[in-house]
């Protein structure tokens, strides 16, 4: 087939305008097969809009947008049987019986998995015969997830997918994706504002921060990409002093030479990846 | 469309319409309560004849709430599921599905057709244990008797699929629409022969399909002597048909583009927006 061939989703210059603002200025993605691919930034930044784009849900303003092989805006049924989406907050078919509303979706593909396992698989079984709205958050997020990948998509959407969620929960979770992606070997693009949570899951992350892709890659190239300065703290005349830099090793050896051995009071703090990250989006939304 | 989109719409319909069975409110408040005021309307004018007639006016208002069943199921019940399943963003979950905008439209389509049929076939139940009322005796009778269903169901399905896209919520679509229908029940003959209404409000109430289903269903149900209380003095049934099928058509032509619209408006910011909205209506 040779929807095998090329990256799953392909963006170049994507922009989107609603009235007088630009949300999106511009975004360019690359997403492999295969791969747990994240997209990361603060609320706002226009992770649900770009998703939404991709999913065919909403007409982008302009730029060159390709998901499986299809510009979404012409994307046909047969295209979106092979796409899987689980969304924000689903609060839909709550009378329905959670067993009824899975095999009813699975009823729209060609080769769905068989409901029950999959019941099974997400640790919802027991609750096959349950009222939808009976659900606990995390029980309904499981279904989402349950319809999201009954039809065997090639490509899964997951939009905040552990908003809300207590930590236990959201753990759970985080396994559970990690399993579907080495499982199964379906891409997944993930949005998140949580970097612990791009960083666990995803091969490779993208920051989006006032409409742009500010940095991609991998978690380690990332830190590399981001990392705010180093801070180089000493004693002098009784008072503590700090310099900020990139290379907080040099300043150590400058000031080692200059007191022509031991430095008062010397400490080194580095950055963690979250403050690098939150200080990338203060520079990038105030720019 | 394919066997596959059928199917799943068939299925969606059977579900949706044993919700509706053991729904309390739907079955109490709408089955039940809509039979019962018939009912009670109907035994308080047990005996009595509509002036002219010799017709019994329970058996009138037995055709005339069979009529409104199918209107009422179809005009409110309909664009108010619609509008709640937008609301819950069950329009939004068929449109990420291949097929589920049609699969959708036949399993609303279907599980209306099921409240109809428990509808119509309570309502007559009723209407032939409690009153004069008697199920018709020529063939041709019976012809009439259910292609005006038939008809009158055509007429009002796709019209309530369209109003259910138009509406935001579903309070905002009863708000809407339960005036309107109450006061077309008033006028189209329901309760009592519309030849006693003055001739703007005659006019008002034949331009929808109400009025010529009941007009129709009382061509079969009730004798000929009915017709001296009938407009014109004649049933009419050739503008029956032709009123009822324009509806028919113009619905069928609205309905899936005007749901088309809707959905293809659905996305997740916006249901979240929306629900956003309300919750914070509700904390007033």
């Amino acid at each position: 087939m040779e929807v095998l061939k090329g990256p799953a989703v392909e963006v170049r210059g994507l922009r989107m305008r609603y009235g007088d603002a630009d949300v999106l200025r511009g975004v360019d993605l690359e997403i492999r097969r295969g791969e747990v691919f994240a997209l990361l930034g603060p609320n706002g930044a226009g992770k649900t809009t770009t998703i939404e784009i991709l999913e065919g849900f909403r007409r982008r303003s302009g730029g060159e947008v390709s998901v499986l092989g299809t510009d979404p805006g012409d994307g046909d049924e047969r295209w979106r049987a092979r796409l899987g989406m689980v969304l924000q907050s689903w609060r839909d078919h709550p009378k329905w019986r959670v067993g009824e509303l899975l095999e009813h979706v699975a009823g729209h593909y060609d080769q769905p998995r068989e409901p029950g396992e999959l019941l099974d698989a997400l640790g919802l079984a027991e609750h096959a015969g349950k009222q939808v709205r009976m659900l606990s958050g995390g029980q309904r997020r499981r279904l989402d997830v349950a319809l999201g990948i009954v039809g065997r998509p090639e490509l899964l959407f997951l939009d905040e997918p552990t908003a809300g969620f207590d930590p236990q929960a959201r753990r759970e979770f985080h396994r559970l994706v990690e399993g579907l992606a080495a499982d199964e070997g379906m891409t997944v693009l993930l949005t998140t504002h949580d970097l612990a949570e791009a960083e666990r899951l995803a091969d490779r992350i993208a920051i989006l921060v006032g409409g742009r892709i500010a940095v991609c890659g991998t978690a380690a190239e990332l830190a590399e990409a981001v990392q705010a300065e180093s801070e180089v703290w000493w004693i002098e005349d009784g008072a503590e002093r700090v310099s900020r830099s990139h290379d907080p090793s040099r300043v150590a050896w400058e000031l080692h030479r200059r007191y022509g051995g031991p430095v008062p009071g010397l400490r080194i703090t580095r950055p963690t990846l979250e403050e690098s990250y939150l200080n990338l989006v203060n520079e990038k939304e105030a720019a | 469309m394919n066997a596959r989109t059928i199917r799943a719409g068939l299925r969606r319909g059977g579900v949706e319409y044993r919700q509706f069975l053991r729904s309390p409110k739907d079955v109490g408040v709408g089955l039940i309560g809509t039979v019962g005021i018939f009912l009670a309307l109907a035994i308080s004018q047990r005996g009595s004849d509509w002036p002219g007639t010799d017709t019994p006016k329970a058996s009138i208002m037995a055709a005339g709430f069979v009529a409104f069943s199918v209107f009422s199921v179809a005009i409110m019940g309909l664009p108010m599921t619609i509008a709640a399943d937008r609301e819950e963003g069950a329009l939004l979950r068929v449109r990420s599905l291949p097929g589920g905008t049609r699969a959708y439209t036949i399993g609303r389509v279907a599980s209306a057709l099921g409240q109809i049929l428990t509808y119509v076939a309570l309502m007559l139940a009723a209407a032939l244990l409690f009153t004069e009322t008697r199920l018709p005796e020529t063939a041709g009778d019976w012809f009439t008797l259910v292609w005006v269903l038939v008809l009158g169901t055509l007429a009002v399905l796709p019209l309530g699929i369209a109003l259910g896209s138009l509406m935001p919520g579903p309070r905002t679509a009863a708000n809407l629409l339960s005036v309107p229908m109450m006061v077309l029940m008033i006028i189209s003959g329901v309760m009592i022969p519309i030849s006693v209404m003055p001739e703007p409000v005659q006019w008002v109430a034949q331009a929808f399909p109400l009025y010529w289903q009941g007009l129709g269903l009382r061509s079969a149900l009730l004798p000929d002597t009915m017709l001296a209380a009938e407009i014109g003095q004649d049933w009419r049934t050739l503008e029956t048909a032709a009123v009822l099928g324009a509806w028919a058509i113009a619905g069928m032509v609205l309905a899936p583009w005007l749901l088309r619209r809707v959905t293809r408006k659905e996305s997740g910011s916006r249901l979240e927006a929306r629900q956003r909205a309300r919750a914070a209506q509700a904390s007033y």
